[in-house]
Formats: structure tokens, sequence, C-alpha cells
């Protein structure tokens, strides 16, 4: 087991036509100890710009606290919003930064372009390698039941509410065949005028 | 082999821990007080490698009186708790790190009573009932089942008496006496001792 | 002002999390964790064109450009990461480099020498030479002593001609006619050996590429999916992206779609995305003069 799986999590996201969405389960535990069932993983960057943090829970609050920091500067200094390919670039140098010495997250982004709504995700591994996709994104400890549920239920042009649908039951049934994250997930459904926020009912075991 | 458990009432949250001082398999001593005060309404429970407990505590709880003597003002419980997991979370990155876990309690004249747990990795969650050490094994799941929002201090001091019951009758080692405290709007009140009730079976 | 900045501005690594992830190495008996890394055919080569009028001045194989070719798999451990990435990377008009290894030391690298070869060609005016970004690379490679797991193959064309080096994690390189890194490279190496040929036309060794990179997708474990190709002659880049789709996914037979209202929901909450309304400009027709 690796330092990514003490906690827990599972965190994807996926394309529709012009929407994307995000997901996460909600469960803190420490290895086989629930914990919390509120835990916070998906962040909002910007009103149509999300970032999903699985991994080791401490990481996931520091590197979360240090790119907010980071994107607040920019901000400032540029005086408008980010794009989520610069913010992503962001993320990416943050973690490479720390080549030798990682955070233990995985990030997952996932939003819609500030100017064009152009939809976007994209995924990294601890030390920041971006990956790009025209599809979906999954990160966390189930992240072989996801790419599977994910490259079965997925398909393009999804409008908001087939999308919801189709990233919810992925990711419920990916983390139902894991032991440590589930209890609860939250989805992010991201429109050009609209951002809506919904809680699952999952299972509790 | 340390407990600490907090639950968060109605106006006021209940923090208790245990109060052996350990070195190896000896207890050294029995009314150990493992509570730090960190201001008028925050109240911090601390477990972990000795010398690191009682280092890193007593410098949050300095660290929040500066705090308030350079700004005129209190951190809140949520500032404090943030406070203490960021200096956690640089500890843990210099040579030598921390092994501490903390439940901080607090009550805030705006946000009402809050807990916060905290563990020796810097994780910090907000929750109405926590408890750090192998206690939590066994009474984790009595807190899930009679945990009830809301609850007054009499409820919330029978559930943790229930608690201790079952840490009493299941965990091999004797964690004795506990001690009490409240965190309300009013400040910081020592609630006495508790023991486990003797089991029926052994009257 | 500097009281306020958390963070302060410094270049290079931060070694800061070092010591303790080797702590929590020792706490929770947990190997560390795996990157996702390229295990890949990376492939390239060098060709001649016969029809050209212009000789190489010694007695060499004439040729005039380069071919890079690379799949577009990556993996983490045995898991496919993603399908299509892009494995030719950009270091400046006229040099492009594959990378094979650890995929982010091979994105962050290239990007770094490409930054630093757009720099020397700003302070020197000319076209930056394959030769110097193959020594910013192996030195930098070198300094950190193999621990930036970036396998590359460099390729480009400047005024001494086209060359093509291939350059090791450790610093090490070699400048040959035709070279292979990565997982797949022992399979398309096998393939070049046995077509490689000096004055080969560009379609020639586009097609030895291709077949290069192929048997690494197919053969090799750690490389799939498609063929991408990069042709750099003097004064002309083709980046053919993807060149060839070696493995074309079926048609999804059925449909897969949930129901709408499947999904148990316990909340929702919506949040309306506000619109700054930046400026107003309201355009009247002028009618045409026609008298």
């Amino acid at each position: 087991m690796s330092i990514l799986a003490y906690n827990g999590a599972a965190i994807m996201a996926m394309k529709g036509k012009n929407c994307v969405a995000i997901a996460a389960d909600r469960r803190f535990g420490v290895q086989a100890q629930t914990i919390s069932t509120e835990f916070e993983k998906i962040f909002e960057m910007g009103p149509q710009l999300f970032v999903g943090l699985p991994g080791l829970a401490t990481d996931v609050q520091t590197v979360f606290q240090r790119l907010k920091f980071r994107l607040n500067i920019y901000e400032l200094r540029e005086n408008r919003r980010i794009k989520p390919k610069t913010f992503m670039s962001m993320v990416s140098n943050l973690l490479y930064e720390r080549r030798f010495g990682p955070y233990f997250v995985e990030p997952v982004i996932a939003g819609l372009d500030p100017v064009t709504s152009e939809p976007y995700v994209a995924s990294m591994d601890l030390i920041g390698c971006p990956m790009e996709t025209n599809d979906f994104v999954v990160s966390g400890t189930c992240s072989e039941q996801m790419y599977g549920m994910c490259e079965s239920l997925w398909e393009p042009n999804l409008e908001p509410d087939d999308l919801f649908e189709t990233i919810s039951q992925a990711l419920m049934n990916a983390f139902d065949r894991d032991a440590v994250s589930g209890w609860g997930a939250v989805v992010y459904i991201i429109e050009k005028d609209k951002v809506t926020k919904r809680f699952l009912k999952t299972r509790q075991d | 082999m340390e407990c600490l458990i907090g639950i968060q009432g109605k106006d006021f949250v209940l923090l208790a821990t245990d109060t052996i001082s350990a070195r190896s398999v000896v207890a050294m001593k029995n009314d150990h007080d493992k509570m730090y005060k960190l201001s008028d309404n925050l109240l911090m429970a601390v477990c972990g490698e000795s010398g690191d407990t009682i280092q890193f505590s007593e410098y949050i709880a300095k660290n929040v009186q500066l705090y308030k003597m350079r700004n005129g003002y209190e951190l809140s419980p949520h500032a404090a708790a943030n406070f203490t997991r960021r200096n956690m979370a640089e500890s843990l990155r210099s040579q030598r790190s921390q092994m501490v876990n903390l439940l901080i309690a607090g009550h805030d004249k705006v946000d009402g009573p809050s807990l916060y747990y905290l563990d020796y990795l810097a994780s910090l969650n907000k929750l109405p009932f926590a408890i750090h050490g192998y206690g939590s094994l066994f009474a984790l799941s009595i807190m899930d089942k009679y945990y009830l929002k809301d609850l007054d201090f009499d409820a919330a001091k029978d559930l943790l008496i229930k608690c201790l019951n079952e840490i009493q009758k299941r965990f091999i080692v004797n964690l004795g006496r506990f001690r009490l405290r409240v965190v309300d709007k009013d400040g910081i009140h020592d609630k006495g001792m508790v023991h486990a009730e003797p089991d029926e079976s052994t009257k | 002002m500097a009281a306020l900045c958390a963070e302060p501005p410094k270049g290079g690594f931060s070694f800061e999390n070092c010591a303790r992830d080797r702590h929590q190495a020792g706490q929770i008996p947990f190997p560390l964790a795996r990157y996702i890394t390229y295990k890949t055919t990376h492939h390239s080569i060098g060709w001649g064109e016969c029809t050209h009028t212009q000789k190489n001045t010694n007695d060499n194989v004439h040729m005039d450009g380069v071919v890079l070719g690379a799949d577009t798999r990556a993996t983490e451990d045995t898991v496919v990461a993603d399908k299509n990435c892009a494995k030719i990377h950009y270091l400046s008009d006229n040099i492009y480099c594959c990378g094979a290894g650890t995929a982010a030391d091979t994105e962050m690298t290239t990007q770094l020498i490409s930054a630093e070869l757009e720099l020397h060609r700003l302070n020197t005016g000319r076209i930056p030479r394959v030769g110097t970004a193959n020594r910013l690379l192996k030195q930098m490679l070198f300094r950190y002593q193999g621990y930036i797991g970036a396998a590359l193959v460099l390729g480009g064309v400047d005024t001494t001609g086209p060359s093509l080096y291939s350059i090791w994690p450790h610093g090490s390189t070699d400048k040959l006619p035709y070279v292979t890194m990565g997982s797949g490279s022992l399979a398309a190496m096998a393939v070049f050996e046995d077509g490689f040929k000096p004055d080969m036309t560009r379609e020639e060794a586009m097609k030895l590429v291709r077949d290069a990179i192929a048997a690494g997708i197919f053969n090799d474990l750690g490389s799939g999916s498609n063929i991408d190709l990069c042709v750099i002659t003097q004064g002309k880049v083709e980046y053919i992206r993807p060149h060839e789709i070696a493995n074309q996914k079926g048609v999804k037979q059925g449909k897969y779609l949930y129901k709408r209202g499947t999904t148990g929901v316990l909340s929702t909450e919506v949040k309306k995305v506000e619109f700054d309304i930046i400026g107003t400009e309201i355009r009247r027709h002028q009618p045409m003069e026609t008298q």
C-alpha cells in the first residue's frame, strides 16, 4: 500500500457537450478506519474552474492552500480569471518543483475557459506530469475501476443531465469496489451559465 | 495507548483525556494533564511522543497568546486550528518532525462550538465527535450509534461514559481515570475526573 | 512587503519535503509512490535525399533531414494512463526531441531546455544548433546524476545539416545515423538494423521509422496506440500527429447511458455564473452612398 492510499480517495472528471463534470467521494480515513464522511477533495479555483486532489489528506490541504495563494497572486497581477490550461501549468510547476520530495497528490482539473467556454479536463501524477484528454480523467485509490467504468460508460457530446448520470454511476460503481473510498459523493456539473453541485446517495459500507 | 475523546454538543465541546503518563510499559503517573489552554475559549488535547507533545503544544499555546497581544483580538477556533495545522505540516517537512495527535475544542461567538481533529500527518478535520488512539477502535462505533446533534452536557457525559465502559471492557490496557473539561461561551470549565463504570458481570 | 510573501520566489527544485517523505516511508511501511513512466519506443533516424543537388563537403552520406517518431502510450505501472500522449517535444523551430522514461522529467526537461535555447537564439541572433541543445541537455542530466529519468532522442537541422543524438538519463550521448530509446527500443532497433541504408529518400525514411515504431507498438507491452512522426528538413518542419492510427478502436455497439433520474441525489445547489458586462457597443447600419 502506498502513501497515496493512506487516506483513500476517488476523483474523476469528464467532458460533455459545452459542459464538464468533476466528481469525488467524501471519505477521510486512516487506512481502514473511517474518521469523516464530509471531507473536501474538490476545490473551487474560479467560477468555472475546479481542482480535485486525491491522495494523502495533509498534502491535499497543503497543496490546495499553496495553489490558492499562487492563484490569488496571479489574478491580482493579471487582473483577470485564469484559463484552465494556465492553471494546469501552475499546478504542474508546483508539483514538479518538489520532484525529489513530492506532495502525495495526483490532481484532476476540470473547467470551462473563462472566455471561450471551451471544456477542459486534465490530470497529473504526483510529480506534475500533465495529461490532457478529450474524454475523461481519473485519479485515486480505485483508478483502475474508474478507468473501466469511464471507458465503457462515457460517450461524446453528453448533455449536462446525461453527463451527471454518467459520471455519478461511473464513480459510484468504481468506488463500491474499493474499500478505502466512497461513503458519499459530490458531483459538480459546470455549464456556461451555472454550476450545479449535487451530493449523492451512496452505499455506506 | 493514549486516548483523547472529543464530543461537540449544543453549545459546548466536551474533551476527555486519559491521565496516564507512560514510559515504555510502565505507568509513571496517573494524574497527568494532557490538555492545554490556548486561550479563554480554546482548549487542546494532545497525545503522542512525550517530548514532542509538550514542546509542540506550548509553542502553539504561546503563539496563540502572542497573536492576541499583537492584534488585540483572539484567533477564532477555525483560525487557531489552521494555524496549528500549518505549523505541523511545516514541522513535518523539517529534519525532525513532531509526532503529535491533537483535538482542538473551541467556542466562538459567531460560529458556536467546534471540534477539530488533527493527526500527526497534519490532516485537519472538523467533526462532531472524535477519538485519538486505540480507544477509537472500540468507541467510535458507540459514538456513531448514540451521538445526537445538539445534545446537552449530561447526555454528552453519558455518551462519554458509554465509550469509556466499552474501552475498559474490550481494551487490554487499563487507561484508568479520564479528565473532563468543557469549552463553552463562558470559557473552559473543569468537570473533574471520570472512571469507567464497573462491568455488570464483574460486580 | 517581504514579510507578506509566504513563498519567496526562488528558482529550481525544492527539497523541503525530502526529510518528511523519508520519515513517512519508514513510519508507514509503504514503498514510495510510483510515477507515470513512458515505457516506450522513441526512435528516429536520419535520411538523405539522392536527388538533392547540394552535396556535403566531406565524402560522407549526404543527409538533409531527420525523421523523429514515437508511439503515444503512457503507462503507470501496468495501467495505460494515456492512450494518446505526445512524446515528440518542441525544443526550437528547427529542433525536436522524443522523450522516454519518467514522463514528468521528459516534459519538464524539454520545456526548460526549449526556453534556454530561445534565450540563446535571442542573445546570439542565430538559429540554435542541435549540438547546443545536446550539450545543454546532457549537462543538465549529468548534474542530476541520473535522478532525472529522461531518456531522449534529439533531432534537428542547423547550418551543419541534420543531426541526431540519443541522450541517456545519466548524461551520456551518442551521435549516430539512427538511434532508438525507450522500452520499445530493442524492437525498433531490429527494424533499423535490417532496413537502414544511407541516402534514403524522405518517403523511405518515414516508412522505416513507421515500421520501427510499429514493431515497438506490437511487440513491446510498454508501447502502444498511435504513431506520431516529425520530419525536419532545412527550414521546414512537419509534425504529423497522428501519422497512423495503428490501433483503431471498435465502434460501441450498444448504448450504456443511464436514464436520467437513476442516481439518488441528497441535495442540489445551483450557482449562477455571474457575467461582467465589460462594454456595450451599438452599431448602426450605415446606408451606402448611392448618389
